[in-house]
Order: structure tokens, then sequence, then C-alpha cells
């Protein structure tokens, strides 16, 4: 068995940003590829080559490294954070007055979209509703029956109960304030001032808890806006707002109401060597080139000066460094500079992921990552189950 | 997207009672005006001959889509 050796294993793992071309940009390291190299998959080996690093991780945005795995295990967590993360968002509404500008049917997609948050033990608890088919609605719902979308203990029922359906309301009416009448004839023309309730927020959606719910959903756990600012209409007085409205639970790639994070995304680690060293004025300009950070400049040091070379009386002389990469935004702005051809190459760490999970508000950051974990990894079971099922059958 | 799940009531119409007032909001002033059969059409306030009926109570179901 052929070992490749540091450096080439290196090579390998970057994608190369040349001036006009992006050069070695799949992954290589599959069986067969290179004689006499053994890349079959092994868990043990990823095991050992995997590491994750936290940059950090507020509440609800968290930036990490996911260092050693393939693009497509990467995409893979992206993916489910994005569409397969389950979440509750309101999907029925059953308007009972809305003499606002705003038109019934936009109301309705603008309630769905505000995110809600709640016990996540709760979450967990509830059950997914069957959408009924066009034909059957008009049969009476059937108890407990259809598959599993997530574990054999869910079942699924298109029947609404307080394990699948979380009920809120809204109730809300401009009126005039006290004197407003008088200041708008005196040419006030403040809503704050003039009128009471004149905007719709999202925190005027209540929870009202049914049956089991009142076990789960209650205290802090309860069931409220994840962000209550959120503005939903605007109102002038006379009019008002009044509804009840059936959350479910439901799953990004059915509607992105249900997707519970704001972005999920990642970027490769960009790598920059400097193969010459870059000294004095063109120094300035080279770190010039970089976003702010990315090069450091540093003074040639006397055992540098005595090595000669391109170093030869450049004493105290500032020469540029590479500081922090992950910066970098790999814009090549500083190979359309003549002075710095051949001196500098550029690229992009194959396997090192900087992952960024922005929550909107449901779940913490790194909490949502560790889920998309689990479901990869249910997904896995489910599959293996399968392919058992298929070399018995 | 709307009104597929949901079956409004249906009312007979001999029972319709046209002696019960109705609401309707000025055009002017924009207050409650409250008629029967046969009342003339002009706001007790400020006799505005412009009512405009108010939006109808029974219920609509939406999609939050």
């Amino acid at each position: 068995m052929v070992q490749p050796t540091e450096a080439e294993l290196q090579r390998r793992k970057l994608v190369r940003y040349n001036v006009d071309t992006v050069t070695n940009v799949s992954n290589t390291e599959y069986p067969h590829f290179y004689p006499g190299e053994d890349h079959s998959w092994d868990v043990e080996k990823f095991r050992n080559s995997l590491r994750v690093q936290f940059h950090s991780s507020a509440q609800f945005e968290s930036s990490f490294s996911l260092i050693g795995l393939d693009a497509s295990i990467a995409n893979a967590f992206r993916r489910i954070l994005i569409a397969e993360v389950p979440t509750v968002a309101i999907e029925t509404i059953y308007m009972a007055k809305n003499t606002s500008l705003i038109q019934d049917e936009v109301l309705a997609a603008r309630f769905g979209l505000v995110p809600l948050q709640g016990s996540h033990e709760g979450i967990h608890w509830m059950r997914w509703v069957k959408k009924p088919k066009e034909d059957e609605k008009l049969k009476e719902p059937e108890e407990g029956k259809g598959g599993s979308k997530d574990g054999e203990n869910q079942q699924e029922t298109s029947a609404l109960t307080d394990y699948n359906t979380a009920t809120f309301s809204i109730n809300v009416e401009c009126t005039w304030r006290e004197g407003g009448k008088e200041r708008f004839q005196h040419g006030e023309s403040d809503p704050e001032k003039l009128y009471e309730h004149s905007n719709v927020y999202a925190r005027d959606i209540t929870f009202t808890p049914a049956g089991r719910q009142y076990e789960y959903f209650t205290g802090d756990g309860a069931f409220k806006p994840a962000n209550p600012d959120i503005l939903l209409a605007k109102l002038r007085p006379g009019q008002a707002i009044v509804a009840t409205m059936h959350a479910h639970k439901g799953i990004g790639a059915d509607h992105a109401k249900f997707s519970p994070v704001a972005t999920a995304s990642y970027r490769l680690m960009p790598s920059i060597e400097i193969l010459s060293p870059i000294i004095g004025a063109d120094a300035k300009k080279f770190a010039r080139c970089f976003p702010r950070g990315v090069i450091g400049l540093r003074p040639v040091t006397a055992e540098e000066a005595a090595q000669g070379g391109p170093y030869e009386g450049q004493e105290g002389q500032s020469m540029a460094y590479v500081a922090d990469a992950m910066r970098d935004t790999v814009s090549r702005e500083c190979l359309r500079h003549e002075e710095f051809k051949n001196k500098v190459r550029l690229g992009r760490v194959r396997d090192h992921f900087i992952c960024s999970v922005e929550s909107v508000g449901q779940f913490e950051s790194d909490e949502l990552f560790v889920e998309s974990v689990k479901l990869l990894k249910a997904k896995c079971v489910r599959m293996k189950r399968a392919m058992a099922r298929m070399a018995t059958d | 997207m709307s009104g597929q799940g949901y079956a409004p009531p249906t009312r007979d119409l001999s029972t319709l009672n046209y002696e019960k007032p109705v609401t309707y909001s000025c055009g002017d002033c924009a207050s409650k005006v409250q008629l029967k059969r046969g009342d003339p059409i002009r706001c007790l306030q400020c006799g505005h001959r412009v009512l405009y009926k108010e939006r109808t109570t029974r219920m609509v179901q939406f999609e939050a889509r």
C-alpha cells in the first residue's frame, strides 16, 4: 500500500484559485483513483479525522468549523437544517373580522410566517396532522390512520386534537386615544399619539392551551411568537382584526414558514500561501488587497536579513504575513497586480467547512445542528432497514 | 385558497327578519347608524346621506400559505 506524502495530501485538499480559473475542484480521494493507495471508506478513519471547532455561539447565531468530511455530508446537514427540522407554525386561519387595509389572504400568509416559540419537549410530543386529500375532505376523518413520517409511534391523523393542533387567537381594534380627535384637529399626525392600537404586532397573537397541552405548554414553555415585535398590520380607528388560528407541526420542505433557520450556510476555509517574501511598500499594497485583518505586517528580523536573497539589506522593513486566512473573501484582487506574480498561491481547503447557523428564534442554533445530525442518523437507520429487507425478500 | 374546508351555514330565506335593525357606518362621520326597513337613509348624527354596509361577521377560513 502506497502512503502519499503530507505535502501531496495538502496539495490534493486545496482548491486552487488562479487569475481566471478555479482548478482542482473535485475530491479525488476515492478507491482506484490513485494506484496503490487505499481510499476505501472506514468509520475509524472518519472518526479520527473529523474535527468540530466552534468560533462563536450566541443563542440564535453560531459559527463553527467542520473539518475532515466530504462536501456531500456537510451539505446534507445544511439541507436538513433548512428543510427537515420540524417546527410549529400557524396553518389555518378562521377570520371572523378583518376591516384593516390588508386583504384576508395576505394577512393570513403573514400570520403563518410568524415564528412560534414553545416548550421543546412539547413540540417533540406534538404529532403530525395528515392533510386530507381533496376527495376525502367530505368524509368523516378517521382516527389514528395512515403511515408514519417520523418513527413508528407518531401516528398521523387528520382529526384535529390537542396533540397535533395549537389554537391561537387575535382580537385587536383600533380606537381614538383620549383627546386624540382634538390633537388631530391641531395638526398632530403621529399615530401613536392619536390612536390606541394602531399597530398590530406578533405579540397580539395569544395561545389558548387545550387538553394535555396544559402539561407541556405552561409558564415559560407556553407558545408565543419568538419575535414579539413583528409588525403584522396597521389600523385606523374603527378597524379591527378578529381571528382564531390553528398551528400544526411541519417541515421546511412543505413550506418555508416551518423552517427553523433564517440561514444555514457554509463556505470553504480560504488558504493564502505567500511563496516568496513581500517587503516594504509592496507589503502595504498587498495587505490592502485583502479584507482588514487577513494580512498582517511585521518587521524583517536580523536573522532573516542575514539569510540574504530577497531579504538582503531589508532588516526592519515591514513584511507581509498571513494573520487570519479565515476572514478572507477570496476576492483574488492580489492576483491582478504584476508585482505579486508568482509570489502568492490562493485556494480553499476542500474539507474545511465554516458553517453558520442562524435560528429564527424557536430553538438555540447549536441545538439545531445537533437536531440535524439526529435526523440524518434516523435517515441512515431507515435506509439500513430497507436494505436489510431488500436482502431477505 | 379560501373557504374550501368550511361549509358556510345556509339560511332559509323565509325566516329572514326584516324588522331587525341593521348597522351601517356613516360615510362622513363614521358613526354607527342603525336602520330598520322603511327608515330614511340618513345619518342621525350629521345628516349625511351616504351609509356603508359593514363587512359580514361570517367566518372565513384561510390557509396560511
